[in-house]
This record gives structure tokens, C-alpha cells and sequence, in this order.
């Protein structure tokens, strides 16, 4: 589904991806690990538009994307979990859903998407009048994952979803992401620096310093010891 | 005689203040979504003042109906500079779009000095003055009264109702979660700073209603310094915030001028503008936010 060739790109005059290759198949989790600074938010920000490509190129369903802009690719059905949630705070919990469907694509689907989200998380139902700032980490990441499922994507890309969230809460949000999969056939690239992640992933990429340093199925990584002690630290 | 003259003067400061709050409001939208702080601000102020007296002085259009002319030639005017000059500014160092929008300034300032010479210039509207007995208010003041409320409100409604509004209020809150839903970040800056523009040269056209004389290439200068301290009262990034700024200010500097005329030998005018930059000094120390803003 996707597909990144050699990609290149950075910031202003500082090269941070240094030509990764990786391929995220159609409804599986791909999971792209690594330490901090290794460039993996930098490869999920080139790859929707957000930092200039460089170089390399990016194919999504086997057309050449790669510079095309942020909201046209929310149109094809790629979209982002920022790290950080980046949610809208001062507008409520119901708002920041509504904007997930801003595209025409996604908003012809509005109502059915709002129900799924309702399902998948009922205490934004509960909490749709409440403002989006005042809720705690966990609710708020569900509010930003429900936000990027309101624009109707087959392929979402979550930067590390697990951040600063009890670890209670983590196993949860990694639940929900298998749902995704599972349940709507969803395509998923998760970036994590918790090795957790390693469970729920069809497939892992290792990254250091702006290139792939390993990869395989979760039991080839985690069975390579040179892998885990070097990049995973477990 | 003291009472009377003050709450003259306080409901003059009212409804100055509202028409200072609309002319802030642009500013405020344009700092809220770039972080871009419009130095110019009063050149296009000035330049709202020109398209009404001109429309009158040779069309005989009544100033109210310059206002959708103020806002096209505003918005136009905002793309223009927007497309040649901010949008490749955003990402340098704050200093480069300050000096920017000082250039901007200047240019307006001597377009217009060719066009008009830098004679100061006025018109005469006649409308008639309602009588309230402690105060005489010109009709043309409650008129621009009226009007910067209207806009105030509209510019609410479309921010909290409108598809397009929630997607610029979006921009302010967080432009990467904003990028992320789709929206086109690039478009709602060239937006905003085209409306923030167009709000702005429509409030020059509100002001002359207020003062209908005195317009000059130069004559920015003191609204922009005027719009700082009402946009930090308001919290500088929020455009309703600007609005009750400007009602605020409209009365401390109304009701500061007539008991500053109370006391002998000084000279009331220039203590107002010495009180409003105190008073911007102390809000900086204390509520660096704004008054109004809770956070």
C-alpha cells in the first residue's frame, strides 16, 4: 500500500533521513522502531508532506506521491497521529471530530465515521461536549486517533501513541490499533520507542540515524541479539 | 458639571472603543494564525481612510457603502502582499517578517503620499446629532458604532459556525493537527492574513465616520501603537479579545482625558497617550496573557 524508496529529507540545511527503503502492506501493522532522534517522526512527516522531500520517493497504491501536498493525501486516504496529539484544545471533543471529516471525501462519511469512533471509544460520547484540553493523556489520545479515523483513511501512520500514557493505558491504545486492523481492515505504521509495539506488528523495521538497520517479523527481530541489545534496549 | 462630563465622555469612549476594537481585530487574526506581527497595521488603516473620503469626495458614495469596496480592496491587498512577500518570510527568523511589514507600511505610505500629497484632508458627511442632553452624539459615530459591532459578530459567527471558519480557528489552535485532517495549512494562512487585511482597511473606513478629518498618508502611525496596547489587552492572539480591548481602551483613554483636564497645567492629550503606554507596561508585568484571557 505503501511504498518509501530512498527517501531523502530533513531540515533546511540538516539531512535527516539518509535514504530509507520500507513497505507497509495492504491490513497489516508495520511497526518502525528505534531511538530517539533516529529520524522515524522526520520518515512519517516526509512521507504525508510536512517536511520537503529531498530526495527518494514515496508511492501510495502504486502512484508516485511523493510531492504532492499534505491535503491532497488526506484525500487518497493516508493521514497522521502526530506525536504530541496536536489536538485542537479550547474546541471540544464532538470539534475536533468534526474537523477529521474537513475533506469532502470524508465528510460524506461523517456520520457513519462518528459512530464507529463512539463504539470504538465510548467515553468520547460521554465526554463530545467537553473541551478537548481539559481531558487526560489517554482520552485525549483516543480524541486524536478518532480525529485522524474521521478522515476516512486506509492507512493511518501513529507516532508513538504510547507516549507519557500509563502503561495500563498503553496496552489499551495498542488493543485498539489491532482492532483497526482487524475489525476495519485498516493499513497501520506505527512508530513506537516502546518495544511493546513489537507484539502487535505484522512486520518490523529497525531505524538508526536516518537509515533502516534491521528488519523481519516480530520473532526474527526479537530473536537477533544483536538488534535488541543495540537499537530496542530489552 | 465634573459627573456630567464624565459619563459624557465615557459613552464616547464606549463607542470609540468599539470602533478601535474592530480596528484591532485584524491584527489579532493575523498574529493569531501566523505569529506574524503586522507592523503596518496602520498604513492600512490610513488606506480605508482614503477609500472612504475618495468614494465620497468624488462618487458621493456615504461612507457605509465604502465598506464592501474597503474589504474587496483590503483582502486584495492582503493576497498581493501575502503571495509576495509573507508567505516566504514565515519561516525566518521573527525579524524578517517585522521588517516586512514595516516595509509594507512605508510603501502604502508613499503610494499614497503620490497619489493624494501629504496634505491633510477631510470630509463633511451632515448627518444629523442626537441630543442626550449631557453629551451630543453624531449620528455617523453610533453609525460606526453599529457597524464594528456587526462585523465583531460576524466574524464570530463565521469562526464558530461556518465550516471555513472552524477550519482557520483550527490553524490558530494547531496547524500540524490541523494539516493532519486535511486542511490546507498553506491557504488558511494566505486566508487569514488577507482577512485580517481586509477587517483593517474596512475599520480605516469606520474611523473616518468617527473623525472625518485629518486624513494623511501619515496618519497610521498612532492607530498602530494604539492597536498593540488594545491587542494585549485582549491576549494579542484572539481577534473578540481585541474587541472588548478596544472598548476598554476607548474608556480609560476618554475617562483618564477628562480627569487628567482637571488638573491645572497639564496638558490633558498627551498624558492620555503617556496613561495608555503605562497602563500597556503594567498588563506586560502582570497579566502577560491579557485581562481577558482565563489561561
Amino acid at each position: 500500500m505503501l511504498k518509501v524508496e530512498k527517501l531523502e529529507s530533513g531540515y533546511g540545511p540538516m539531512q535527516i533521513l539518509w535514504g530509507p527503503d520500507l513497505e507497509v502492506k495492504p491490513g497489516t501493522i508495520t511497526s518502525l522502531l528505534g531511538p530517539n532522534g533516529a529520524g522515524k517522526s522526520t520518515l512519517l512527516k516526509t512521507v504525508l508532506g510536512s517536511v520537503p522531500v529531498m530526495g527518494g520517493s514515496v508511492l501510495f497504491e502504486g502512484r508516485d506521491v511523493t510531492s504532492l501536498p499534505t491535503h491532497k493525501k488526506v484525500d487518497l486516504g493516508i493521514t497522521l497521529v502526530p506525536e504530541g496529539k496536536h489536538l485542537f484544545k479550547e474546541m471540544t471533543v464532538y470539534e475536533n471530530l468534526i474537523m477529521g471529516a474537513y475533506r469532502k471525501e470524508a465528510r460524506v462519511h461523517r456520520d457513519e465515521s462518528l459512530e464507529l469512533i463512539y463504539s470504538l471509544f465510548p467515553i468520547l460520547f460521554e465526554r463530545k461536549d467537553q473541551k478537548s484540553g481539559t481531558m487526560s493523556g489517554g482520552q485525549q489520545q483516543m480524541v486524536t486517533i478518532g480525529r485522524a479515523l474521521m478522515t476516512k483513511p486506509k492507512l493511518i501512520m501513529m507516532d508513538e501513541p504510547s507516549q507519557g500514557l500509563a502503561p495500563k493505558i498503553v496496552m489499551e491504545i495498542f488493543e485498539t490499533i489491532e482492532k483497526l486492523k482487524k475489525e476495519i481492515g485498516l493499513t497501520i505504521l506505527l512508530v513506537e520507542q516502546n518495544a511493546a509495539a513489537l507484539d502487535a506488528a505484522d512486520y518490523v523495521y529497525i531505524m538508526h540515524e536516518g537509515v533502516i538497520k534491521a528488519e523481519g517479523n516480530p520473532e526474527e527481530i526479537k530473536n537477533s541479539d544483536e538488534v535488541r541489545e543495540a537499537y530496542l534496549g530489552i | 458639571m465634573i459627573f456630567e462630563q464624565l459619563s459624557g465622555n465615557l459613552l464616547q469612549g464606549v463607542i470609540l472603543g468599539g470602533v478601535y476594537g474592530m480596528a484591532t481585530m485584524g491584527l489579532s487574526l493575523i498574529f493569531g494564525v501566523l505569529k506574524v506581527v503586522n507592523v503596518g497595521h496602520g498604513a492600512f488603516i490610513m488606506v480605508g481612510a482614503y477609500v472612504a473620503l475618495i468614494l465620497f469626495q468624488t462618487l458621493g458614495i456615504a461612507p457605509p457603502l465604502a465598506v464592501p469596496v474597503a474589504l474587496i480592496l483590503g483582502m486584495a491587498l492582503g493576497m498581493l502582499f501575502y503571495y509576495t512577500a509573507i508567505k516566504k518570510l514565515l519561516k525566518g527568523p521573527e525579524l524578517a517578517s517585522l521588517l516586512a511589514t514595516f516595509s509594507i507600511g512605508v510603501i502604502l505610505e508613499e503610494v499614497c503620499k503620490q497619489l493624494f500629497t501629504s496634505e491633510a484632508r477631510g470630509y463633511h458627511w451632515g448627518l444629523d446629532k442626537l441630543d442626550l442632553g449631557f453629551t451630543v452624539l453624531p449620528y455617523s459615530k453610533l453609525i460606526a458604532f453599529g457597524g464594528s459591532i456587526l462585523v465583531g459578530l460576524l466574524l464570530y459567527l463565521w469562526f464558530h459556525k461556518t465550516r471555513a471558519g472552524m477550519a482557520m480557528r483550527s490553524v490558530v489552535e494547531d496547524d500540524e493537527g490541523a494539516g493532519v485532517c486535511g486542511i490546507n495549512v498553506d491557504w488558511e494562512y494566505a486566508l487569514s492574513f488577507s482577512i485580517g487585511i481586509g477587517l483593517t482597511v474596512v475599520s480605516g473606513v469606520l474611523l473616518t465616520m468617527f473623525i472625518p478629518v485629518g486624513i494623511n498618508p501619515y496618519m497610521g502611525g498612532s492607530y498602530t501603537l494604539k492597536a498593540f496596547v488594545i491587542a494585549v489587552l485582549g491576549g494579542l492572539a484572539s481577534p473578540y479579545g481585541a474587541f472588548f480591548g478596544g472598548l476598554v481602551f476607548g474608556l480609560i483613554e476618554n475617562g483618564s482625558y477628562t480627569l487628567f483636564a482637571q488638573i491645572p497645567g497639564l496638558e490633558p492629550f498627551a498624558m492620555t497617550r503617556f496613561f495608555s503606554f503605562v497602563m500597556l507596561l503594567v498588563i506586560l508585568l502582570i497579566r502577560p496573557t491579557g485581562l481577558l484571557r482565563t489561561k
